[in-house]
């Protein structure tokens, strides 16, 4: 019940006199709590304000990174193998659709309480709602303008909302040029819609090397480097690419560029605030040049045609890889900006993502044959002119039948020289022998010598390791302890029984032979100043060098690989010394080969072929098969040298 | 009573009454408002271009007959020479259309041209604009194109009553897809931030980067027909820059204009035939 009020003249209030003790309580207390107060606010200014202005900055501002486009590849001659290009889509800037979003918001939430619906959606979903409501208008107007039916993913553009607010949202990728030209002339200038420009991988040549070129994959954008403010800040990333396979892969960290972005100041709402904070322009990396030569590798890849092998041609005096092919292959363009389910599935299924090259293990078979005359000839079981052999087409070694496949089967009795040309199997199964007399390490050590035992080095990533040149040390310990026969030299003399080695080691192998020496380091990058490659003699004399090369020319002229010499396949002016072999892999197909050198009295180019046989257990040789396609390169490169070759200036289709 | 403080700060009090009634005041009144302001104004403007047309009217006034005469013959054999020209491209276009009938295109945009006479001119570094003195009356619509004897003059962005605002090409609001001379890559020209009294300038952007330029060795920019709104093969400028762009996917470059865009007196407006396929309605 309300207290009368005492009459008071009009203006005045009523006013007591004195203190009540009552009252002086609540003085203290709101004392005290101001003290409080204030306390806490100076500790909070004194102790706390470095804490409290990092978390003001994290939460007002935003930093966004764009990745530097990656650096060009091109071949020896500064054709394009690998590139960037465009990729136009338009994009719309959600961020600043801020007052549509509301305006479209606070219009749906009248509309349900003018209908008095009685399921009204939570305010998020409202907002939702809004947010598709407005996007999808101006999807529509894309589709108006270029006459398409896109259609809008709502769960795509919720993520994006709140995730990446300030990126734009890609509404249609992949523009033409004539429906970007449309959006440029049709969208006004301030309009949250425009044309965006994405970089994308490019390979002007599809198919072409693929294995060695390589292909990216999409990251979530580069790490800027340690000196680019904000590293403590919520951080958007635009997509950017990694190299997954080839050259892409081994040089990536060099044709990544340098990543650049901005750092914008945001709304509590997560609107950005103009002008940036901080920019830097992102850099492109940096540009690879290749040792590759497009026109070889054309004519390599295009001799393969669809057979499965690879295809290896080295400068022999620096090792400048010039050919580096391998079938079958993929297309490089369907990587970009991704490769689809159904086509990794095919590329699987054709077995085409092994680069064979590199990574594809086969016997040598008869192309071995060099290294076991080498061996023979410098740890003196065999000299240039013995007769060691008198082929009969077969002969008995530690019980067990061994056949010449080669030629009609009844070679007689040859010299180091005709058994080359020949490649007489009898004749090398007792060189082998004669070896294995001195010691049954002789050949591999000769292989390690070549090291043919390890990987190259070649700057790709994948390189086998697995490569095998088989000792008793090495049979005892993979084969269940089991011993070394004499059969195993003969078999391992003519390239077969346990040896698996790579195309490319096989290219270097005959590189070096074609220098004297017994190394050489194959490389992928061009330089053209490179000196030509130095390392340890191979220690045959000249009479020993002779008989082998001269057996290498024999080969090509009137040998297994005598169809060089036809005139579809000879080459004016060009004496090429070669050796084939066909291997040949029990219940699998034969791989056939054929390594050489060229010009003979000046070696400048090596090439190895290993071609795979179409049908498990049918004779795939390498005369016929591979040598024709060796030949073809040679071509090329000769009427190169003779400045009678138009080259590749374009991509092919 | 009230107090004399108050009394003082009246004016002030007012005008900011004044100001929050013009906050509070609807948009849709607020726009009538200012396009009245505009109509309103017009005849005024369009009264001085009368005038000043009359002005250059007495000054050809004064020059001698046999100044006339020989002006006259000069006139006749051009206009000769355009009627030639004018045969020709009727023959063109006929063989034109039966091509695009047998192969099945569609038809190309048509246009109607509208001449108009330029009645103000406003140059500022936020826009270049022309008004002119035909507008509803003679059906010109908002985005039509806008030409002269030069080439590109720029895009229509209001239309009143009798007159229309033409945004100059020059005009940083303006944007085309363009294309260089015997090149078929579409290009981004945009106008440039162009000061008051300087050279009108414009920008392009994507362009290809084995694109070379400079101002020795200018290349020509033409628009590309592919944007809808320009037809195609219209002189923009000069391309006398180009650097790349710090991406390293393009080049941008700098477009020279032609200096008569600031003393234009007559242009052309190209009106979209109603059959003529229609650009997309504005966004949203």
């Amino acid at each position: 019940m309300a207290h009368p009020t005492p009459d008071l003249p009009p203006g005045q209030l009523e006013s007591r006199q004195g203190h009540d003790p009552h009252v002086r309580f609540f003085y203290f207390l709101v004392a005290g709590l101001l003290l409080l107060l204030g306390a806490g606010l100076a500790y909070q200014q004194l102790f706390n304000s470095s804490l409290r202005q990092d978390q003001e900055v994290f939460q007002s501002q935003r930093r966004i990174l764009v990745p530097g486009p990656r650096g060009n590849i091109f071949d020896r001659e500064g054709r394009l193998l690998a590139g960037n290009r465009p990729r136009f889509a338009v994009s719309l800037s959600l961020d600043d659709l801020h007052a549509e979003f509301h305006r479209e918001y606070i219009l749906i939430r009248n509309a349900y309480r003018a209908n008095d619906d009685k399921n009204l959606p939570s305010a998020d979903d409202m907002a939702q709602i809004a947010r598709a409501t407005v996007v999808q208008r101006y999807l529509d107007f894309v589709n108006q303008a270029l006459g398409r039916q896109a259609t809008l993913d709502r769960k795509a553009l919720d993520l994006h909302f709140r995730q990446r607010l300030l990126l734009p949202y890609m509404l249609i990728e992949d523009l033409q040029a004539d429906e970007y030209a449309r959006l440029i002339e049709q969208l006004p200038v301030t309009s949250p819609l425009q044309v965006y420009a994405a970089s994308v991988r490019d390979y002007p040549f599809h198919s072409l090397a693929a294995h060695t070129i390589g292909y990216v994959s999409a990251n979530e954008g580069a790490s800027p480097d340690a000196d680019f403010p904000g590293q403590h800040l919520t951080t958007l990333k635009m997509k950017g690419s990694y190299g997954r396979d080839g050259l892409e892969k081994q040089f990536d960290a060099r044709l990544q560029g340098e990543t650049g972005g901005a750092i914008y100041r945001v709304s509590p709402a997560g609107y950005r605030l103009q002008p940036p904070l901080e920019k830097r322009t992102p850099v492109p990396g940096h540009d690879l040049t290749t040792s590759l030569d497009v026109d070889l590798q054309l004519t390599a890849e295009n001799e393969l045609e669809d057979r499965m092998g690879a295809v290896i041609a080295l400068d022999i005096h620096t090792g400048e890889v010039l050919v580096l092919a391998s079938k079958p292959g993929y297309n490089l363009q369907d990587f970009v900006p991704h490769l689809s389910q159904a086509e990794a599935a095919d590329i699987y299924d054709r077995g085409a993502y092994l680069n064979r090259a590199v990574s594809g293990l086969y016997p040598p078979g008869s192309t071995f044959k060099i290294l076991t005359s080498i061996a023979a000839l410098r740890s003196g079981a065999l000299t240039p002119d013995d007769l060691i052999a008198d082929c009969q087409g077969k002969v008995v070694i530690g019980g067990h039948t061994f056949t010449c496949d080669n030629g009609e089967g009844h070679h007689g009795e040859l010299s180091l020289r005709a058994a080359i040309a020949q490649s007489c199997d009898i004749y090398f199964y007792e060189a082998g022998l004669r070896t294995n007399k001195i010691n049954p390490e002789v050949l591999a050590a000769e292989g390690r010598r070549f090291h043919l035992d390890r990987p190259t080095g070649i700057e790709l990533p994948g390189e086998t390791s697995h490569m095998i040149i088989p000792d008793p040390a090495w049979k005892k310990r993979e084969q269940n302890n089991e011993g070394w026969f004499v059969g195993d030299t003969a078999n391992m003399a003519i390239g077969q029984g346990f040896v698996r080695l790579t195309p490319l080691g096989m290219a270097c192998f005959v590189a070096s032979v074609a220098r004297g020496e017994v190394y050489t380091q194959p490389t992928l990058l061009h330089d053209p100043n490179a000196p030509t490659q130095h390392h340890e003699s191979i220690g045959l004399t000249i009479d020993q060098r002779t008989a082998i090369v001269g057996g290498m020319e024999d080969c090509t002229l009137t040998g297994t690989a005598k169809i060089l010499a036809t005139p579809a396949f000879q080459i004016p002016g060009l004496r090429i010394a070669g050796k084939t072999g066909t291997a040949q892999i029990p219940g699998k197909k034969d791989v056939a080969w054929f390594i050489c050198f060229a010009p003979l009295e000046d070696p400048q180019i090596a090439v190895a072929v290993a071609i795979e046989g179409d049908v498990p257990g049918e004779s795939y040789g390498g005369g016929m098969n591979a040598s024709p396609v060796a030949a073809k390169v040679l071509r090329v490169w000769k009427a190169k040298q003779s400045h009678d070759w138009h080259s590749v200036t374009f991509p092919g289709p | 009573m009230l107090p004399k403080r108050f009394d003082q700060a009246k004016p002030f009090v007012t005008l900011g009454v004044a100001a929050v009634a013009w906050l509070l005041v609807p948009a849709v009144v607020k726009r009538g408002l200012r396009l009245s302001f505009f109509e309103m104004r017009a005849p005024v403007a369009a009264t001085a271009s009368f005038v000043h047309d009359l002005q250059d009217f007495w000054a050809l006034r004064t020059h001698s007959n046999n100044d006339l005469l020989e002006a006259g013959r000069q006139t006749a054999g051009v206009l000769a020479g355009y009627e030639l020209s004018v045969q020709q491209k009727d023959q063109l276009q006929a063989e034109n259309e039966r091509l695009h009938e047998l192969l099945n295109l569609p038809a190309e945009p048509g246009f109607r041209f509208e001449h108009a006479r330029v009645m103000e001119r406003d140059f500022s570094g936020w826009w270049q604009q022309l008004t002119i003195r035909k507008g509803t009356n003679y059906g010109l619509t908002v985005g039509a194109p806008v030409v002269s004897a030069a080439g590109v003059v720029g895009r229509v962005r209001e239309v009143h009553a009798y007159t229309a605002v033409v945004e100059l090409v020059s005009s940083p609001g303006v944007r085309i897809a363009a294309v260089l001379e015997g090149d078929t890559r579409p290009i981004s020209y945009q106008g440039g931030d162009n000061p008051a009294l300087g050279p009108a300038r414009g920008v392009v952007d994507y362009l290809p980067v084995d694109v070379l330029a400079s101002a020795a060795a200018p290349r020509k920019l033409f628009t590309s027909g592919l944007g809808g709104v320009f037809p195609a093969n219209l002189p923009i400028g000069l391309l006398t820059s180009v650097e790349p762009s710090a991406d390293g996917l393009f080049k941008t470059g700098g477009v020279q204009l032609d200096p008569g865009l600031a003393s234009l007196a007559e242009v052309t407006v190209l009106v979209p035939l109603p059959a003529a396929v229609a650009p997309a309605s504005a966004p949203p």
